[in-house]
C-alpha cells in the first residue's frame, strides 16, 4: 500500500525538508498497517495485557511468561495469508520460519509449532491446490528444522476458497536465567546474520497490507522462498551465542526488512544507529533502496558489545553462518543510513517506527442482523442418523490426520499427548520433572462472522476450555485477529467487535492476552471480505505430565456425565449448517462465570483422580464430542437424552446439537461415581450421569424408552479417519 | 482419424530468475565451493518431469502436457518458469 499523500505531507513535516526515495521506501514499509498496526494501535488498549505471569507483554518481538519458578514459556502466533495466498508452498514455509525467529529473538529455544487453517471448500480446484500446498509447506519446513508440529486447527469454507488464512504460532522455553532481557546501548555493534539479502520479497508488508490484485502475477517481487537449513542454523547460533552471554539483543527481520527491524530496536531504546549498506552481505548487486526494504527470509539482527565481537565471529564462522557487522548505535535519535560514505536517509527513529495512530470509522453492515435472528421456527426435525453421519463427515469435524501425519509431531520427544488423543498438546520440559505445558489453538470463522464479539469470546472460552480438559491452568494467550478492508467501515467494525471481545472475555477469564497480531486486507479482488476470524492460542501449566487427561473412553462400566448446562444454542452451528445449510442466528453466548467454575471442577475431578478421559464439547455439540470420544478409544457408549440438563429446550437437536459453552463430557471411574457427584453439588456444578461406556461397538442415543440412533462404531470411525483425505484427493 | 504415436515430453521447473533457489543455494556453497571447485559461480535446482503422450503429432503432444502443467497446478506460475520440450 503507497503512502497516502497525507502521510507524505507528515513525512516532509517530521524531516523538515523533501524526503529522498530511500526515506519514503522506508517509511512506506513502516508505515504499513502490517507493521506499524496504525489502524488497530488505539483498541489494542483494551486488551488486558498484565498478570503476575507476565515477564515481557506485547511491544516486542514476543512475549514471555513465567510458567514455572525456573521455566520461561515464549510464544507466539503470526499470520501468512497474503503469501499463501500467492504461493501457499512457500508463503506457508515461511510464515513457520518468521514466527520461529520470533521466540529466537528472547533466547529462548523453540520446541513447539502450531498452524491454525482455515482454507476453501476442498472440492473447488484452486483451494483444494491451496490447501495441498499450505500443509506441505508447512509440514516440510516444520520437519526440516526439527521443530514438532503439535496442535492446530482447521476450517474448511467457501468464503477462504482465494483467500485463505494461515496462522501459526511457536512455543520456546528458556530457564530464567537465560533469557534476553538487557538493552542495547549506544556504541552496540550492529550485526546481521542469516541468509544474503536479495531481491525477494521487497515492500512484502506493504503487499500484505493492501487487497489481493486480480493479477497477482505482478507481485513477483513480493514472494520469499523458505530456506529451513539456515534457519536451523540460526536457531542453533541463536542457543549458542545467548548460552555463552555474546549477544546483548537479538531481533527478527520479517515484515518490513532491516528498516523496520533497525527502527523498532532503535526507538525502543530512545536510540539512533548509523549504517553503513555496502557493508552487509547480499546476494546479487543491490541499490540502498532495495537492501533497506528486501524481506529475504532467515535474517536476523544481533546486537553485541565490541567486546564480544571476536566470540560471536568465533561462534558463527564455525557453524557458517553469514553475518556483516553494519553499523552501530547511538544516542541520538537518529538513524543514518550510508552507502559507500554517502548518506542516503536520515530519519528520527521514533518517528519512523511509530506512526500517527487512526482511529477507523466503524460501522455495522446490515449483515451483522443475521447473528440476533433468534430462531423462533426451526426447520422439522431430521433423521437423527443421517445428521450425524453428515456432522462427521463434515471436513470441520472429521479427524485432521490427513494432515497431521504429514507433520512429525514427536520429533524431541517431549509430545506427550499425541494429536488427535487430546484436546490439547501436552509438552514436558525434559529437565528430569514431570512439568511441562499445555498448548493449543482455536477459532470458529462462522461464529466471528456472525457476531464478532461474541464469536472471538467464544474462541477465548474454547481455548481455555481445551486447556483444562487436559488437566492444565490456563496462563495466558495470544490473539490473531484476521479482518478485511480497516478503511472500509463495515469490514472494520468486525475487527473492533472481535477485539473487544477477546479483550472482555480475557478479562473475565483472567487470562491475560500477552500478544498477537493483527492481518487486515484479507478481502478477495471483487472487494468481499473473508469471514472474520479471530485466532488464539493459549498456554497452560501442566505440574505433572504423567496425570494428563486424555480424552477418549478408557473402560467399559465406567459412567459418562455432562458437565455444564446445555440451552437451546444453535445458531451458527455445524449442525444447521451441514444438515440444512443454513450460516445464521444467535450463536451460542459466552459464559464465562460458568467457564470459571466448571474449569475448576474439571481440574479438581482429574487431579482427585475421578475421572478416565475429558473432553470439551464443541463443533457439533455432545453428540459429537462423544462420538470423538469412542472413536478415540474404539469402545461404545449409550447415553440417554432425557438425562441431559437442559434450559428452555423444546426439540432433540437442541440437545444433542447445540454449541453450548462452558461444558465439558467427562468418562466417570465407576468406583467415584459418588464423590464425583458430592463434589458437583459442593462446587456448585451443574452434572448429568447420561450413560455408560458400552462393552459393545455400538454408539447408542436413547430418549427414554425410545432409542433414537444406533450407530455401528467401527463404520463411524471408518468415516471420521478417512474423509478428509478423500475430500483432498477428489475421491467423495 | 490420423494415427497417433507415443511421444516423450519433458518438463523442467525451476524457480524463476529473480527468486531464491536454497536448494541449489546450499549444493554450490556446502559442496561444490568446499570441495574446491571455485569456478563453479552458481548452482540452480529444479524438477524434472518425463511424460509419455500418446499423441497424434510432437506439437499436440507438447501442447497438451502444457495444458496439464497449468491446469493442475504441477508448477506455480507465479514462481516458476517451467520449460517444455520433445525428448531429443
Amino acid at each position: 500500500m503507497p503512502l497516502t499523500s497525507e502521510e507524505v505531507k507528515e513525512i516532509r513535516k517530521i524531516l523538515g525538508r523533501e524526503p529522498t526515495t530511500e526515506e519514503l521506501a522506508m517509511f512506506e514499509a513502516q508505515w504499513s498497517e502490517h507493521c506499524s498496526y496504525k489502524s488497530s494501535k488505539l483498541l489494542l488498549k483494551f486488551l488486558p495485557t498484565k498478570g503476575k505471569h507476565v515477564i515481557i507483554g506485547p511491544g516486542r518481538d514476543a512475549p514471555a511468561v513465567k510458567v514455572f519458578k525456573d521455566w520461561i514459556v515464549v510464544f507466539k502466533i503470526e499470520s501468512h495469508n497474503h503469501p499463501s495466498a500467492v504461493d501457499p508452498y512457500n508463503g506457508a514455509a515461511t510464515g513457520i520460519g518468521g514466527i520461529v525467529r520470533d521466540i529466537l529473538s528472547l533466547g529462548a529455544k523453540p520446541v513447539a509449532l502450531l498452524d491454525m487453517l482455515y482454507m476453501g471448500n476442498t472440492r473447488n480446484p484452486h483451494a483444494n491446490w491451496l490447501i495441498r500446498g499450505i500443509v506441505k509447506g508447512i509440514s516440510d519446513y516444520g520437519n526440516r528444522i526439527g521443530i514438532p508440529t503439535v496442535a492446530g486447527d482447521t476450517w474448511f469454507d467457501e468464503v477462504f476458497n482465494v483467500q485463505p488464512l494461515v496462522n501459526v504460532a511457536c512455543v520456546g522455553i528458556a530457564k530464567s536465567n537465560d533469557i534476553i532481557l538487557s538493552s542495547p546501548q549506544p556504541g552496540d555493534l550492529i550485526i546481521l546474520m542469516g541468509n544474503a539479502t536479495g531481491r525477494d520479497g521487497l515492500l512484502g508488508s506493504s503487499f500484505a497490507s493492501k487487497p489481493l490484485s486480480e493479477d497477482v502475477d505482478k507481485d513477483i517481487g513480493a514472494v520469499q522462498v523458505g530456506d529451513p537449513l539456515t534457519e536451523k542454523l540460526l536457531i542453533d547460533a541463536i542457543q549458542i551465542l545467548v548460552a555463552k552471554k555474546a549477544v546483548r539483543y537479538i531481533k527478527d527481520l520479517g515484515g518490513g526488512g532491516l528498516t523496520t527491524a533497525l527502527c523498532e530496536t532503535a526507538a525502543d531504546h530512545g536510540l539512533g544507529a548509523v549504517i553503513n549498506l555496502e557493508k552487509l552481505h547480499t546476494r546479487q548487486h543491490l541499490t540502498p533502496l532495495e537492501i533497506l526494504v528486501s524481506e529475504s527470509q532467515e535474517r536476523m539482527l544481533i546486537v553485541v558489545d565490541e567486546s564480544k565481537l571476536e566470540l560471536v565471529d568465533e561462534v558463527l564462522s564455525k557453524l557458517d553462518v553469514q553475518y556483516s557487522v553494519i553499523g552501530y548505535f547511538t544516542n541520538d535519535g537518529l538513524i543514518k543510513i550510508f552507502y559507500n560514505g554517502a548518506k542516503v536517509a536520515e530519519v528520527p527513529s521514533k518517528e519512523l517506527a511509530k506512526p500517527r495512530p487512526i482511529r477507523r470509522a466503524s460501522i455495522p453492515p446490515l449483515e451483522a442482523l443475521k447473528g440476533l435472528k433468534p430462531f423462533y421456527q426451526l426447520p422439522p426435525e431430521p433423521d437423527y442418523r443421517e445428521a450425524i453421519i453428515k456432522l462427521i463427515s463434515s471436513p470441520n469435524i472429521a479427524s485432521k490426520r490427513w494432515i497431521y501425519e504429514q507433520y512429525d509431531h514427536e520429533v524431541g520427544v517431549r509430545t506427550v499427548v499425541k494429536p488427535g488423543f487430546g484436546d490439547a498438546a501436552v509438552l514436558r520440559f525434559l529437565d528430569n520433572s514431570l512439568r511441562g505445558i499445555a498448548v493449543k489453538g482455536d477459532a470458529n470463522p462462522r461464529y466471528t462472522a456472525l457476531d464478532p464479539f461474541n464469536g472471538a469470546a467464544n474462541a477465548v472460552g474454547e481455548c481455555f476450555r481445551n486447556l483444562v480438559a487436559v488437566g492444565s491452568k490456563p496462563i495466558a494467550i495470544v490473539d490473531e485477529l484476521n479482518a478485511g478492508n480497516p478503511e472500509k467501515p463495515d469490514h472494520f467494525w468486525y475487527f473492533e467487535m472481535m477485539l473487544k471481545g477477546v479483550a472482555w472475555m480475557a478479562e473475565e477469564l483472567r487470562v491475560p492476552v500477552v500478544g498477537g497480531k493483527v492481518s487486515f486486507y484479507n478481502e478477495d479482488h471483487m472487494g468481499r471480505q473473508i469471514k472474520p476470524t479471530t485466532t488464539i492460542v493459549g498456554v497452560g501449566r501442566v505440574e505433572d505430565v504423567s496425570r494428563v487427561m486424555t480424552m477418549e473412553f478408557k473402560e467399559h462400566s465406567s459412567l459418562v456425565a455432562i458437565v455444564g448446562v446445555t440451552y437451546p444454542e444453535l445458531g451458527g452451528s455445524e449442525y444447521l449448517y451441514r444438515v440444512f445449510g443454513l450460516e445464521e442466528g444467535e450463536i451460542p453466548k459466552p459464559r464465562p462465570a460458568s467457564e470459571l467454575r466448571n474449569a475448576k471442577f474439571i481440574r479438581r475431578v482429574i487431579r482427585l483422580g475421578y475421572a478416565k478421559a475429558v473432553h470439551d464439547i464443541s463443533l457439533g455439540g455432545l453428540a459429537i464430542a462423544l462420538i470423538e470420544m469412542a472413536v478415540a478409544g474404539r469402545i461404545g457408549v449409550e447415553v440417554d437424552i432425557s438425562k441431559v440438563y437442559t434450559r428452555g429446550v423444546q426439540r432433540l437437536d437442541e440437545v444433542i446439537f447445540s454449541e453450548t459453552q462452558a461444558r465439558y463430557v467427562v468418562e466417570i471411574d465407576s468406583r467415584y461415581v459418588d464423590d464425583f457427584k458430592h463434589l458437583a453439588e459442593r462446587m456448585g456444578v451443574n452434572i448429568s450421569i447420561i450413560g455408560r461406556v458400552a462393552d459393545s461397538n455400538q454408539i447408542v442415543f436413547s430418549f427414554g424408552p425410545n432409542n433414537l440412533v444406533n450407530l455401528d462404531l467401527f463404520t463411524v470411525v471408518d468415516i471420521y479417519n478417512s474423509i478428509l483425505e478423500k475430500e483432498v484427493e477428489g475421491e467423495v | 482419424m490420423s494415427e497417433t504415436s507415443l511421444h516423450f515430453v519433458e518438463v523442467v521447473i525451476t524457480n524463476k530468475k529473480g527468486v531464491k533457489d536454497p536448494e541449489g543455494d546450499t549444493i554450490h556453497k556446502h559442496l561444490i565451493l568446499r570441495k574446491g571447485y571455485a569456478e563453479v559461480l552458481g548452482v540452480r535446482t529444479g524438477k524434472y518431469i518425463l511424460f509419455s503422450v500418446n499423441a497424434r503429432s510432437a506439437e499436440e503432444a507438447v501442447k497438451k502436457v502444457k495444458e496439464i502443467c497449468e491446469k493442475l497446478r504441477i508448477y506455480n506460475p507465479i514462481i516458476h518458469d517451467i520449460e517444455v520440450r520433445i525428448s531429443a
